[in-house]
């Protein structure tokens, strides 16, 4: 059925707005970088700047171990992605091939350690990291973050395992293949999609988390995430939002990378061609 | 290339549903056997115990001789073509077909040399280096055989592999596999729902239903002398038309009584068992009709033509009628319910509904069966 004119003015006119409203904090955040000081609090403000100060990087760049926290953020989301993907990769595939016996309700224990709030285990984890030493080590962080990931992921992944066939790999086994040497070379290759999806999942919560890194690292300034570091960068008389701007805009260029790396295989479909 | 055999198998799934009980079977080296029956007889199981997908829960397998039950799949030497071809989307149809042989460490030369030649042997050297999903339904379906055939496995185990292909297309690839199965010589273990693919394809065909064997034989065998109501309804296209009539006896000689006229039953067929009445069954292309039949007549309620055979559905007095409907006998789902008696005729007469049509039942052509056990009397 042809969609009238009206009908498709009117789905992109809603998709413009919702797209202004998504983007219109990441413009301001640009703006507000790029503003001389003196102008951050004109009114009416400035929509384009008349004079952008890119010397707002290269200050921040200089006063503050941008460079560490970065580096710290990167280790932290790539560890929690990688541990997580690894437990939830296990643990999806079982429960979507095998007859468990609790299989159900334990998914659905999974799934509901997912809805504890973060807040709720800062505490219990406090202790249990100072006791194993961990406090102050980037490891608490990603530990913690993958508890609360893994969960989410294991369900994610079970999802899309479940809509593969499971004649794929008993043409696998067939073929002569072990239970192990089929999940590696036929459904994570076949699940890339799903595995993509999971992993941008999985960095971006763990590269957007503050709770964790501040009650776990704030006695060690070596290992500050971005988003701690930033944090500091506000001042209890004077904040230079231009520069606390700054670095969160660089803070998310790497979100923006890994999802350009992850996106060819975010395209569903790849499983298809297997059957008939 | 090997023997076959299961020794009293068993398979009960959690719950106590019994999906195949006691099956004992011996398929000779090189023999197409096909498994044959309605969705949930047990004959893909039977497939997947064979292949080592699945754990028996009692019996013995064994293949080429060896007892391989308690073997895993990989090590039983058999490859299997599955009902959705189950190839790997992300490998080249090159990588699909050596993946066998790479997981059996074969060098890579040879993989090489041997999936050329099992590409050209099935005309798919050109399609080498596409993935599986620019491929039509029946280039998939012969990548699957590629797969089977290229490590030259004991046994060929397929399961339903021609059911998501068009007609026309399935005509054309069974006869392929039988040419192909032939020419390697290897054992073939074949799984249908399709009683027409069965009997085309298979030197033997198992007849199965609710995990029993219900007949083995060849297809000439179980067309002809069916051992019971259920493969008699099953086997042939359309099926074998039952009725029930009453029996009269006039010393040796045994007659049936339809619609007031005697019709006369092999005489070399030992009835002495039955009582007053039995169970008969006349295939539909054995019914003589017309006036040169002499017996009585029965009205014509619909003509289905298809080109030069026609179908005629004759209608059947209530007396006669035999509902199969909870017995759970015949084939697909509108076979059971059957109430008519079908006729096939393959000429120029024309027919049309509402006529009078006199039919007879040649002697040698009636099956007779108990009405109780539903077995083959005779």
């Amino acid at each position: 059925m042809k969609q009238s004119i009206l009908g498709r003015f009117g789905i992109y006119a809603t998709l413009t707005v919702i797209c202004g409203i998504l983007l219109f904090p990441v413009y301001w955040m640009a703006i507000t970088a790029l503003q001389p000081v003196n102008k951050l609090r004109q009114y009416p403000p400035e929509l384009f700047p008349s004079d952008p100060q890119w010397g707002v990087f290269r200050e921040l760049l200089a006063r503050q171990p941008f460079g560490l926290w970065m580096w710290n953020s990167t280790l932290v989301a790539l560890a929690t992605m990688i541990l997580s993907l690894s437990v939830s990769v296990l643990a999806a595939y079982a429960l979507s091939r095998y007859r468990l016996r609790a299989g159900a309700s334990m998914g659905l224990f999974i799934l509901t350690s997912k809805m504890l709030p973060s807040t709720l285990l800062v505490i219990p984890l406090f202790a249990v990291f100072t006791k194993l030493g961990l406090v102050g080590s980037l490891w608490s962080v990603v530990i913690a973050q993958a508890t609360l990931i893994a969960p989410f992921a294991t369900w994610m992944l079970k999802g899309y395992f479940d809509t593969i066939s499971p004649e794929l790999e008993q043409a696998a086994l067939v073929d002569g293949c072990s239970p192990f040497g089929t999940i590696w070379r036929i459904i994570l290759p076949v699940s890339a999609p799903g595995l993509a999806a999971t992993a941008l999942y999985a960095f971006v919560l763990s590269w957007s988390d503050f709770l964790f890194a501040r009650t776990f690292l704030a006695t060690s300034q070596s290992t500050w995430t971005l988003n701690v570091g930033i944090a500091t960068l506000k001042g209890e008389y004077e904040t230079d939002w231009n520069v606390i701007m700054a670095a969160s805009l660089l803070a998310s260029i790497p979100i923006i990378i890994v999802y350009l790396v992850l996106e060819r295989f975010l395209v569903s479909g790849l499983a298809s061609g297997s059957e008939k | 290339m090997a023997t076959i055999e299961f020794r009293n198998v068993s398979k009960t799934y959690g719950g106590g549903a019994v999906a195949l009980s006691d099956f004992s079977l011996s398929v000779a080296d090189g023999e197409f056997c096909v498994f044959v029956g309605p969705s949930g007889c047990g004959k893909s199981t039977a497939l997947k115990l064979l292949a080592g997908l699945e754990a028996t829960s009692g019996g013995e397998i064994h293949i080429g001789g060896e007892n391989v039950t308690d073997h895993g799949p990989g090590k039983r030497d058999i490859a299997m073509v599955f009902q959705n071809y189950a190839l790997y989307p992300h490998m080249s149809v090159r990588s699909n077909i050596g993946f066998g042989l790479k997981m059996h460490g074969v060098p890579r030369a040879e993989v090489a040399r041997k999936v050329e030649e099992a590409a050209a042997l099935l005309e798919l050297t050109d399609y080498l280096d596409r993935k599986p999903r620019a491929l039509s339904g029946g280039q998939r379906q012969r990548v699957a055989l590629g797969r089977a055939i290229v490590r030259e496995p004991k046994a060929f185990l397929m399961d339903e592999p021609l059911s998501n292909l068009d007609a026309k297309l399935r005509v054309q690839t069974r006869s392929q596999i039988v040419m192909l199965q032939r020419r390697l010589g290897v054992t073939a273990i074949y799984v249908t729902h399709d009683q027409t693919e069965a009997l085309t394809m298979a030197d033997r065909i198992v007849v199965m239903r609710k995990g029993l064997i219900q007949q083995v034989g060849s297809p000439d065998e179980l067309f002809h002398h069916p051992a019971n109501m259920f493969v008699a309804g099953f086997i042939g296209s359309p099926g074998m038309n039952f009725f029930r009539a009453p029996i009269e006896r006039d010393g040796e000689q045994v007659f049936l009584t339809f619609c007031g006229a005697r019709m006369s039953l092999n005489p070399a067929a030992d009835l002495s068992g039955l009582g007053d009445e039995a169970v008969f069954g006349i295939r539909p292309e054995h019914v003589v009709i017309g006036e040169a039949a002499g017996g009585p007549a029965l009205t014509v309620d619909l003509v289905e033509s298809l080109g030069t055979e026609k179908v005629l559905h004759l209608a059947l007095p209530d007396a006669y009628r035999m509902s199969l409907a909870g017995t759970d006998l015949g084939g697909e789902k509108g076979d059971v319910q059957r109430e008519g008696l079908l006729v096939r005729v393959i000429d120029d007469r024309s027919f049309r509904a509402g006529e009078s049509l006199p039919v007879r039942f040649p002697a040698d052509k009636i099956h007779v069966f108990d009405p109780r056990s539903h077995q083959t009397v005779g």
